[in-house]
């Protein structure tokens, strides 16, 4: 996670934005995730993953999302997973809103990875499906 | 997120968890809380937990999520795969679904594929062969809420759609759209989503020859997109059946990824699909050549269908990667695909970081496609660049791992060049993407009298247009000069604030150093020769980058010794350049670095020792071109243009006169002469308010110390003249450093009593 700190840190100021230190109020509308910056990089073996791993990251508002990768794995999917999961976990888990209790709702959390990343599984999921999903949960 | 790396819990709230977790009547959240709390404390020595008996699918994978969490030092994997695959097999109980399941096993495989056996495998590919070609193609059925005006009629179901809103003609697949899903559907989802590490790890050949009875293409040639109800291949052992399957299914998904969604987020996943669909094709090929015939035309419509459209870039690296496995058996012609690739893609979409990264670890994958000189591949490396220049933090590790790929001793100068150059390479990529974006009707004045205000402005003057050209071009072109920058150079620095920008100079000198240690282990005379030449030129063509110029000369100037020690003859060789170098005093302020340690050089290496052809007449010119500067820089009364220099500069001049002296020892009352003025000078009034106490004290030290060693001729010329059999030892390391500790032991021998004073 310093990591991806860092690289969003870079990434911000190469296009020209100051990170803000105050907390965005949430939106009302859903987030929007066309402008949101993300990117991969390469952590090579050793610390701390014992291979070499594919970082895919996307930081929405205040809050930054990692997928962990094997090198091989569909990449595309990966920033797609991560652009459905951060939302709905910003909004499930009310990480904006004043006096967050995020710890006391791991629940929450788990049933919406479980749902998207089974078992750290990736799924092809189109819009309609991904509609089912909202709905079970 | 709590990582603890061992279980730190009291050993029996370790069992109520297991306990409470296995209960048939824990309420599901509280199962669920307990699997999260005892995967987060794995490994654990305390865990009882086995899944042999488990029937229900939901505590299955919760008790799984436990136990392949636990490291596999006890065979945890093994069990787990062995009970899944058997509950898969055997007969679900009432309202179970397998669907819970096949995102363990797919955990499974990737942690240890070794823990399935043969007869399991085959198990589970005929099913997964099920999953993905039979799933129902028509949309589930709302379950109806009840109440109390519910309809007692049930809606007939719809047939499922394509994403573009056609009723589907075909089988169903992950593109396929509904209302709602059935469960066949969501297992089809399932199997394909773990199909490519599937086939990977179970669809190989295992050492078995291929059936040599298949007939290549002809049996089992699908010539229409709608697949036949291929029962024949039915027959198949599972394996086979699965590939075909799966080849059938990739297919299908290729056509459904280029319709127009209706929805713009499924637009992703059709990419995503896509590149999927092609790498199991890959996968699928070299497990069975027999379906590279069927598999290239097919690929090849399709690269013609997308090739134009930049968002289906990324897919034409797993396209692409295909055509290098397979081409050559298929006798196909894919040179038009590559040049494509690496011509058109990274000058027109430099900027998406993502296609960026994954075009770099395509070049790294096949990274032995660029050791053919006059391959496309090779004599792209300028675009390759762009991805470098516009996404510099992500990828300079990966530049790291691809340069010495790229460099040979001819790509060399011109890499060393646009090293130089990449923060100019940037600023220019930007003008570029603000250029297009500027309306046509905005005319740049074509006349090149007229100077261009802006760099944007400069992109389109006749004066400037090819110098940009030159920055951005796609191939390699090694005989143009890049003397012409200079004028851009200068016109861009406008830009040289630029954050992107200034990203991109901190990793030059990264790349530098890398390409100096590559270089190094295979050039010869004639090459290293050229790259100090350029070193000096160059140093007065950079980009105004204030760290950035200072970080370059560092860099440079350390790599001289090392230069120097591998072609000792350079300073004999480059005697005009390195003249005419030294004796600029200019370049003692600006570059001091890279003076200091040209003057040590040719301290060190002017001499017949490395060079026989090394003559007296070039020891007294460059003795009287130093001795020159030296003069100048030392003057007791400076005037308003003396430069103030670094005191390692004088030091080093004294030094390199000194050595030069022991060699020509017609120049040793000289260099004395000129020493024991040091003391005056730095007394002088004017000089030490410049200089610091203990420079200036460092600086008479030294002085003192040469002096004395020139009182013993022959010793300064053994310390500064080795014979070059003798094994060197830290006299001769061509660190700066050590000689003031041979002047040091000199001077004891000379003067044993304290406190004597130099003449």
């Amino acid at each position: 996670s310093r990591q991806v700190a860092s690289q969003c840190q870079l990434l911000q100021s190469s296009l020209g934005r100051l990170s803000s230190p105050q907390l965005p109020q949430l939106p009302d509308e859903p987030v929007s995730l066309q402008d949101a910056p993300g990117g991969l990089f390469q952590m090579p073996p050793g610390d701390p993953f014992p291979e070499r791993v594919t970082v895919v990251w996307l930081s929405v508002l205040a809050l930054a999302c990692a997928l962990v990768c094997d090198p091989q794995e569909n990449l595309s999917l990966a920033e797609i997973t991560l652009r459905r999961l951060a939302p709905r976990l910003l909004i499930s888990l009310r990480l904006l809103s004043p006096g967050a209790d995020v710890l006391l709702r791991q629940d929450a959390a788990d049933a919406l990875l479980d749902r998207l990343l089974p078992h750290g599984q990736m799924l092809f999921l189109n819009e309609r499906f991904l509609q089912a999903v909202d709905r079970e949960l | 997120m709590l990582c603890c790396g061992s279980c730190r819990l009291d050993g029996k709230f370790v069992e109520l968890l297991q306990a409470v977790l296995c209960s048939p009547k824990s309420p599901e959240q509280v199962q669920v809380l307990c699997a999260a709390i005892l995967r987060e404390m794995s490994p654990c020595n305390d865990l009882i937990l086995r899944c042999d008996e488990i029937q229900d699918t939901k505590l299955l994978s919760l008790v799984s999520s436990v136990l392949l969490a636990q490291g596999n030092k006890k065979g945890e994997v093994a069990a787990v795969g062995q009970r899944v695959v058997k509950v898969l097999e055997g007969r679900l109980p009432e309202g179970q679904s397998a669907l819970l399941l096949l995102p363990v096993l797919a955990n499974v495989i990737n942690l240890s594929p070794e823990s399935l056996t043969k007869e399991q495998t085959d198990a589970v590919s005929r099913k997964l062969a099920d999953w993905l070609r039979y799933a129902s193609t028509q949309q589930g059925i709302v379950q109806p809420s009840g109440g109390f005006f519910s309809s007692p009629r049930t809606k007939q179901p719809a047939p499922v759609t394509e994403v573009d809103g056609a009723i589907a003609t075909d089988f169903f697949t992950v593109l396929s759209v509904g209302q709602h899903y059935t469960q066949d559907q969501w297992l089809n989802v399932q199997a394909f989503s773990m199909l490519r590490n599937w086939l990977l790890f179970y669809g190989g050949q295992e050492g078995k020859a291929p059936n040599p009875d298949d007939k290549p293409g002809m049996d089992r040639s699908v010539t229409s997109m709608v697949s036949t109800t291929s029962t024949s291949s039915r027959l198949l052992p599972p394996k086979e059946h699965l590939r075909e399957k799966a080849f059938e299914y990739c297919q299908r998904l290729i056509e459904q990824s280029t319709r127009r969604p209706l929805k713009k987020d499924d637009g992703d996943l059709q990419k995503a699909c896509l590149i999927e669909a092609v790498t199991i094709m890959d996968i699928i090929c070299k497990q069975d050549s027999s379906y590279v015939y069927r598999a290239v035309s097919f690929l090849k419509i399709l690269h013609g269908r997308i090739c134009g459209d930049a968002t289906y870039a990324r897919a034409l690296l797993p396209i692409a990667q295909f055509f290098l496995n397979h081409s050559k058996l298929a006798a196909v012609d894919s040179d038009a695909i590559y040049k494509h690739l690496f011509t058109d893609i990274p000058a027109q979409l430099f900027h998406n970081p993502s296609l960026a990264f994954e075009f770099v670890q395509f070049c790294k994958d096949n990274s032995q496609l660029f050791t053919d000189t006059s391959s496309i591949f090779r004599q792209s490396f300028p675009n390759l660049f762009k991805f470098l220049a516009w996404n510099s933090p992500p990828l300079i590790s990966e530049f790291v791992d691809l340069l010495p790929f790229l460099l040979d001793a001819g790509t060399a100068i011109e890499i060393f060049h646009l090293l130089l150059d990449l923060p100019c390479l940037t600023a220019a990529l930007d003008i570029q993407l603000r250029a297009a974006a500027l309306p046509t009707s905005e005319k740049a004045t074509n006349d090149p009298a007229v100077k261009p205000a802006t760099c944007l402005e400069a992109f389109r003057h006749p004066l400037y247009k090819s110098t940009f050209q030159h920055l951005l071009r796609t191939r390699s072109a090694p005989e143009d000069t890049p003397e012409s920058l200079i004028p851009l150079r200068q016109l861009l620095g406008s830009l040289a604030g630029n954050p992107r920008v200034v990203q991109c100079a901190e990793t030059v000198p990264v790349l530098l150093e890398l390409f100096f240690r590559v270089v190094a282990e295979s050039a010869d005379g004639s090459l290293i020769n050229q790259l100090v030449v350029l070193l000096l030129q160059r140093s007065d063509q950079l980009y105004e980058i204030p760290t950035f110029k200072d970080d370059v000369y560092r860099v440079l100037s350390s790599q001289l010794p090392m230069l120097c020690k591998l072609h000792p003859a350079l300073v004999v060789e480059l005697s005009t350049e390195i003249l005419e170098f030294s004796g600029a005093v200019s370049n003692i302020q600006s570059k001091e670095p890279i003076f200091t340690h040209v003057v040590w050089a040719v301290g060190e290496y002017l001499s017949v020792s490395y060079d026989k052809r090394c003559t007296v007449e070039q020891i007294t010119r460059f003795f009287e071109t130093l001795e020159a500067v030296l003069f100048e820089i030392t003057q007791l009364r400076p005037l308003a243009s003396t430069p103030s220099c670094a005191p390692r500069a004088i030091s080093v001049l004294m030094a390199t006169l000194t050595k030069l002296a022991a060699r020509s020892q017609d120049l040793i009352p000289r260099v004395s002469m000129f020493l024991s003025k040091m003391r005056t000078f730095v007394q002088s009034p004017a000089v030490t308010s410049v200089y610091c106490e203990e420079d200036l004290e460092e600086i008479l030290i030294r002085a003192t110390e040469l002096m004395n060693l020139l009182k013993m001729p022959s010793v300064a010329q053994f310390v500064f003249n080795p014979p070059m059999d003798v094994p060197s030892t830290r006299l001769q390391k061509e660190v700066n450093d050590s000689l003031p500790l041979a002047l040091r032991m000199v001077t004891h021998l000379l003067e044993p009593a304290p406190g004597c004073t130099p003449v």
